[in-house]
């Protein structure tokens, strides 16, 4: 008593607007419109490399693995980094109630060519911040003929980052890189707080001098790199945990020793941190630009900025916040 | 003109660890040349599991069983030499990973963890949740990064120099300039990966799982050896062909044709859905030409009877897959799916120690051939293949690397390969490469895929020799040099060519079944006439030279292969 399958499939002709630049040949970045019948399960890399095998061929984008594992093919669609290749194009259309979309390539990196944007610079942030396992004799035999022994629970602490594909979205929406682009950015530290969070590993403290060298508390905590994060990899809770890594070890007589006490010294003043403030105590006035630029995501998203820290009385209230927090974050590394 | 005393080419699990290993000595010049950024390779998409006799999960599982389930699974075709070293030494590379930080997941002791795999007698496979490729690859680049290994990334090989006995070099065009360079090696590792491509939008594989290295050599007179065999998956996504994993089947799923008919019940009536990955899929195929698909030539796996909370609970990873990439909700109506070309056991032909014909060439990877598969991979040995066979090619290159002097080279095939891609250049009209691809994939997947006879093969033999002539009046319309992807296509295209060409050949001319090589017109294998390997040369008239060469056997008999 079998039926017969018809599967439903609907298509839209729909306006795929689409930024090119090629710097041999243009002064400026242009839009370029392309009529591309979109059909049920088609994704936004299908569309382009419809557009590339039938309009256009000169069209310039990166993908590979086209199943959402290598990274390479991250743009912005209607403003949000995505990765195209796990991008269906339908919801977007229906979604807007538009019959038109636009595709851009990533933010705060260069453009090579059209959607291609040069990475390099972050691979080198990334390369500096020391993101392998130095092995720790106490936890890694020397010889092969025996594993390291790990824990479920030790695992689970730093295994969500893993799934990073080093695919560059937050890298692009990070309103600290935006403002200084000297910040490590979002995914080269939650790489580093991978490592140090790793029981087998023995070279935190290096690799903390990089982290904290390298910007670790300049981030707004704006958290649009957990947003946009297509692994859920959530490097804003891994810069956090990080930072009280940074405290718990001390760092003295760094970069980072100002933050630290900025930190610890608005606990007990407020019984809260300043975080709104932090860049500016950090970097002084150049922290500005990346309060202004957290301060505008919140409010493109209807929600008030603010600079003042509530405060609340007396050293007890203050003393059961840091225990809440210590319990919140035990809680916190056990999630995965 | 750029030097190095080793250089590798791809950076996969097989081109990594070649790296590491070579790196050990400091003094040496190693240089990684790779088509994409080193972590988009496509051993990041393994999901399954590396397998390893490390008797975590049952205590009595030993390296000699893996030794003979390898053997087993190869269809007898797998030289017994190459698969006693690679299980034999499994265990010791898993641990190496271990200790260098990959994630594996862990036992309740804190061990590595395995799972059961297909075609294993025991639970060996080491896994990492779903991405054990994925955090193998990652952790071999960090390595790489910290033992200051030299990347050329977006760097295409275009041709393998050699003087008839000793390597020369590569050419290679970097993507990002559009120029083309010779670079002078004393060793040269191919680890290009496979060439499930071949098949187009019919593979799991990568966009860029074009088979280049294999291609290179082949034109430069290397043997290349079993290209004949391809494994199918069959459950990949009818748009992508993605894989749909086993787990959707394992858990209930219902395998149905156009008519919407459970057409498992016709060839597997007792394990129906569950039976083993190559009758799966010939059943699918034979539904297919016996015209009970649906539109699209698609059949389904259907999961809407395990109810809403089964899917989201057990399955939430396919079904997120099947609404990204196929725009289809499984909890709402059946997953459209087609048999997919999986992976490539054949390749460039080398000894075991990852050497080829040609003194200081070696391959390793998914693009070499040694062979530890024969005419059937089982789940889980080719991301162990890569580390073994990555690791004795770096050590091997290394020593010859340090033992030799380079071999003059000149700027000839530099000139010939510019000169080349000048001429696609030139002028405007032509045939299309999207037209000869979509042509090549879809005959390989009729005439050359699940189902092979003579006749057909005859065709496509034929077929494919229009493609290539075709090819011949290909012009690249984009006229930019610098990262110019028309033109990275382009060279892919002429590979696949020559490689689909190597396969339709072999295929035809193994007039047998064995392995993942089903000949409708010779249904039984055929120990006598063909235990035998299939060595292909690029012949004086430009076409496919084949030989054959005996199988090593040292311990087990050729038997039937049941399961
Ligand atoms: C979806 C999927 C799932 C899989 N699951 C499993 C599993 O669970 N277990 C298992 O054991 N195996 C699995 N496999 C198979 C396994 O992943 C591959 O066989 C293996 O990863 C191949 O590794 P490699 O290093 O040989 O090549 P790849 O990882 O493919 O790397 C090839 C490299 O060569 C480079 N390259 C290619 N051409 C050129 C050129 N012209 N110039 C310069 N560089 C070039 C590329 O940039 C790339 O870096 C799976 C395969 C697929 C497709
Ligand atoms: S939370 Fe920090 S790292 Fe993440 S996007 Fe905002 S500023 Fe960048
Ligand atoms: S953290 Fe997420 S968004 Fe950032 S690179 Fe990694 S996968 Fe991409
Ligand atoms: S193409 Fe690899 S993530 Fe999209």
């Amino acid at each position: 008593m079998s039926e017969k399958i018809t599967p439903v499939r609907k298509s839209i002709l729909a306006n795929i607007r689409i930024q090119r630049f090629t710097p041999s040949e243009h002064k400026s970045a242009y839009f370029d419109n392309f009529k591309v019948k979109v059909e049920t399960g088609m994704t936004v890399l299908e569309a382009l490399r419809l557009i590339k095998n039938t309009q256009d061929s000169s069209l310039t984008f990166r993908a590979f693995c086209r199943s959402k594992i290598c990274g390479s093919c991250a743009v912005r669609v209607n403003g949000k980094p995505v990765l195209a290749c796990s991008t269906q194009l339908m919801p977007i259309l229906e979604d807007f109630k538009k019959d038109s979309v636009s595709i851009k390539p990533l933010k705060n990196m260069p453009v090579l060519r059209d959607l291609v944007v040069d990475i390099e610079p972050v691979i080198e942030k990334l390369s500096k911040m020391h993101p392998y396992l130095m092995e720790n004799r106490e936890r890694i035999p020397e010889t092969l003929e025996q594993e390291s022994i790990m824990s479920k629970q030790e695992h689970s602490r730093f295994d969500y980052i893993t799934d990073c594909i080093l695919c560059g979205s937050c890298y692009s929406a990070c309103s600290a890189v935006d403002a200084d682009p000297s910040y490590a950015g979002p995914l080269t530290l939650g790489k580093a707080y991978r490592f140090s969070a790793d029981v087998r590993d023995s070279f935190q403290g290096e690799r903390m001098q990089a982290a904290v060298d390298q910007g670790l508390w300049s981030c707004a905590q704006c958290r649009k790199c957990i947003n946009v994060c297509p692994k859920d990899t959530r490097p804003a809770v891994s810069i956090q945990r990080m930072r009280k890594m940074s405290i718990d070890d001390g760092i003295h007589d760094t970069a980072g020793s100002r933050r630290a006490k900025a930190y610890t010294g608005d606990v007990a003043k407020y019984g809260q941190v300043n975080k709104p403030m932090l860049p500016v105590i950090v970097n002084g006035p150049k922290g500005w630009a990346a309060i202004e630029a957290a301060d505008n995501y919140l409010k493109k998203h209807g929600i008030e900025p603010t600079r003042q820290v509530c405060t609340l009385g007396g050293q007890s209230s203050t003393q059961k916040i840091y225990d809440k927090v210590k319990e919140l974050e035990a809680k916190g590394e056990n999630k995965t | 003109m750029l030097t190095y005393d080793i250089l590798i080419v791809g950076s996969g699990g097989a081109g990594l660890y070649a790296a590491l290993e070579s790196r050990m000595e400091e003094d040496l010049q190693v240089g990684v040349l790779t088509k994409v950024y080193p972590t988009r390779s496509h051993t990041g998409a393994a999901q399954g599991g590396v397998n390893a006799a490390l008797a975590n999960l049952d205590p009595t599982d030993t390296w000699q069983d893996h030794w003979f389930d390898t053997v087993k699974g190869s269809d007898y075709l797998a030289d017994q030499d190459a698969a006693e070293i690679m299980t034999r030494e499994a265990p010791m590379v898993v641990r190496e990973m271990e200790h260098w930080g990959c994630p594996f997941s862990r036992t309740d002791e804190g061990k590595i963890a395995q799972r059961p795999f297909g075609g294993a007698s025991k639970p060996r496979a080491c896994f990492s949740a779903d991405k054990v490729g994925h955090v193998m690859l990652h952790t071999l680049y960090e390595q790489g990064i910290r033992h200051g290994v030299n990347f050329l990334n977006e760097w295409q090989v275009l041709s393998l120099m050699h003087d008839g006995r000793r390597c020369q070099g590569v050419t290679a065009i970097n993507t990002q300039t559009g120029r083309v360079h010779t670079i002078q090696a004393k060793s040269v590792i191919l680890a290009t990966g496979g060439h499930g491509r071949i098949y187009w939008t019919r593979t799991s594989n990568a966009l860029g799982n074009t088979g280049d290295g294999t291609a290179i050599a082949y034109r430069a007179g290397l043997p290349i050896k079993d290209m004949e065999f391809i494994q199918f998956h069959p459950t990949g996504l009818r748009r992508t062909g993605i894989l749909v994993s086993e787990g959707a089947r394992g858990e209930g799923g219902y395998l149905l044709n156009g008519l919407g008919e459970r057409f498992m019940s016709r060839y597997a009536p007792e394990k129906m859905e569950l039976g083993p990955r190559d009758l799966v899929s010939r059943s699918c195929e034979t539904e297919v030409r016996e015209g009970r698909a649906g539109p699209e030539g698609e059949v389904f796996l259907d999961l809407t009877h395990l109810g809403r909370e089964r899917i989201l609970e057990r399955l939430p990873q396919i079904r997120e897959l099947c609404i990204e990439f196929e725009g289809v909700d499984p909890i709402e109506e059946p997953i459209p799916i087609k048999p997919t070309a999986h992976y490539s056991m054949g390749g460039i032909h080398t000894d075991l120690n990852g050497q080829t014909s040609i003194e200081g060439i070696y391959a390793a990877g998914e693009a070499g051939c040694v062979s530890v598969h024969g005419a059937n991979r089982l789940g889980g040995n080719s991301l162990l293949d890569i580390l073994i066979f990555g690791r004795r090619a770096g050590k091997h290159a290394l020593e010859y690397a340090r033992n030799n002097s380079f071999t003059p080279v000149d700027t000839g095939q530099e000139e010939a390969d510019t000169q080349m891609i000048a001429s696609m250049m030139e002028g405007d009209s032509g045939a299309s490469i999207a037209d000869i691809r979509r042509a090549m994939g879809n005959l390989m997947a009729e005439k050359v895929g699940v189902y092979r006879n003579g006749k057909d093969l005859e065709s496509a033999v034929s077929e494919l020799a229009d493609l290539q002539e075709q090819f011949k009046t290909v012009r690249i319309q984009d006229k930019t040099k610098a990262f110019n992807t028309e033109l990275v296509s382009a060279l892919e295209l002429k590979n696949m060519l020559d490689l689909a060409e190597v396969v339709a050949v072999g295929a035809r001319e193994r007039k047998e079944s064995r392995g993942a090589h089903t000949r409708e017109d010779h249904p039984e294998r055929d120990d006598k006439n063909w235990l035998a390997h299939t060595m292909t040369t690029l012949g004086d008239d430009g076409r496919p030279k084949l030989d054959f060469s005996p199988v090593t056997i040292t311990e087990f008999e050729p038997k039937a292969r049941t399961y």
